[in-house]
């Protein structure tokens, strides 16, 4: 028995996607993965990375959603987690709850541009999922 | 650091998936916990449709008036992340198995090393269902299995979605942690 993920998304065109929005100024990594953890396709980042980035992404997206939930504010959309060193932007892809795209940047990234980015991106990915 | 406070603490539910961790905090707490449910793509790990990825949370009140903060625990060993985050603090720690799943006494090593460091004095309790399946390992098998170890814990068999089954876990656990008040914990 296979697993039901990405059952309509081809692996290949959604890394494709990853690798030109790597271009983006600071952009380090970027990692597409399923609501339960696992990575769907990701750009710059080694196995191991992309599969933890996946699983506590998909714990901020879980729980950003119970969040937004619990204060009446509907649907999650996306989160960013700002450090001194560079920022993590978790985005979710399209109108389903099945993928979200995690995006590390460093510090020479502009945050407005990398949401601005990174909203382009997940648009990108959502057309690939449901043409 | 114990995090814990006078007439209010932590138990963390934790075990593998499926167990029953999110069913047994919702048969318990008061009013509607929190859940950080998503579809399972993974049908080849367990069958349902749906798993915790975050953390389940819920209360319940005790007949002294302490107040318990229950967390559940994804069960996949790629959120390990969490459970340290959830371990850390823990006054005592639940784990559940499913006994007519595959390994179950394996998976019983693998949470019990994950979590006694976060625990004082063991204060952990066993809690095993579907015992019933045909070829399922007992509760005296999961008890062996930690005395083998050197635990001394704990094992009841429970069905978690009966309140009373999962609140007599609790109980138990409040019984151990109760007979070290000396150390600071809630009786």
């Amino acid at each position: 028995m296979s697993k039901v993920r990405p059952a309509k998304l081809s692996r290949e065109l959604a890394r494709k996607v990853l690798e030109g929005y790597g271009e983006v100024a600071g952009v380090q990594c970027a990692v597409l993965f399923s609501s339960d953890g696992f990575e769907i396709a990701s750009h710059a980042a080694d196995a191991a990375a992309s599969a933890r980035l996946a699983a506590i992404g998909s714990s901020l997206a879980a729980l950003g959603t119970a969040l937004a939930g619990e204060a009446g504010l509907g649907d999650f959309e996306r989160t960013t987690i700002e450090s001194n060193g560079g920022a993590v932007t978790i985005m979710r892809v399209g109108s389903s709850r099945s993928m979200s795209l995690a995006v590390v940047a460093g510090k020479d990234a502009v945050l407005g541009q990398l949401l601005w980015a990174t909203q382009r991106c997940c648009q990108a990915l959502a057309k690939l999922l449901d043409p | 650091m114990s995090g814990v406070e006078a007439g209010e603490f932590k138990i963390v539910f934790t075990g593998p998936m499926g167990a029953g961790k999110t069913t047994a905090i919702a048969a318990i707490s008061e009013g509607e916990p929190v859940r950080t449910e998503v579809e399972n793509t993974d049908r080849v790990a367990h069958a349902k449709e749906s798993t915790t990825v975050g953390f389940d949370f819920g209360r319940i009140t005790l007949a002294d008036g302490s107040v318990v903060r229950l967390y559940g625990t994804p069960g996949q060993v790629r959120y390990r992340f969490m459970w340290d985050i959830l371990g850390r603090g823990a006054a005592g720690v639940i784990v559940l198995l499913d006994a007519s799943a595959p390994g179950a006494l394996v998976q019983l090593d693998v949470f019990v090393d994950a979590f006694i460091p976060h625990v004082a004095h063991g204060a952990l309790v066993v809690g095993v269902g579907r015992t019933d399946v045909p070829n399922a390992p007992s509760t005296d098998a999961f008890a062996a299995r930690l005395d083998a170890r050197g635990i001394v814990a704990p094992v009841l068999s429970v069905d978690v979605r009966r309140q009373g089954d999962v609140m007599m876990l609790v109980r138990t656990l409040v019984c151990i942690l109760g007979s070290h008040t000396a150390h600071g914990v809630p009786a």
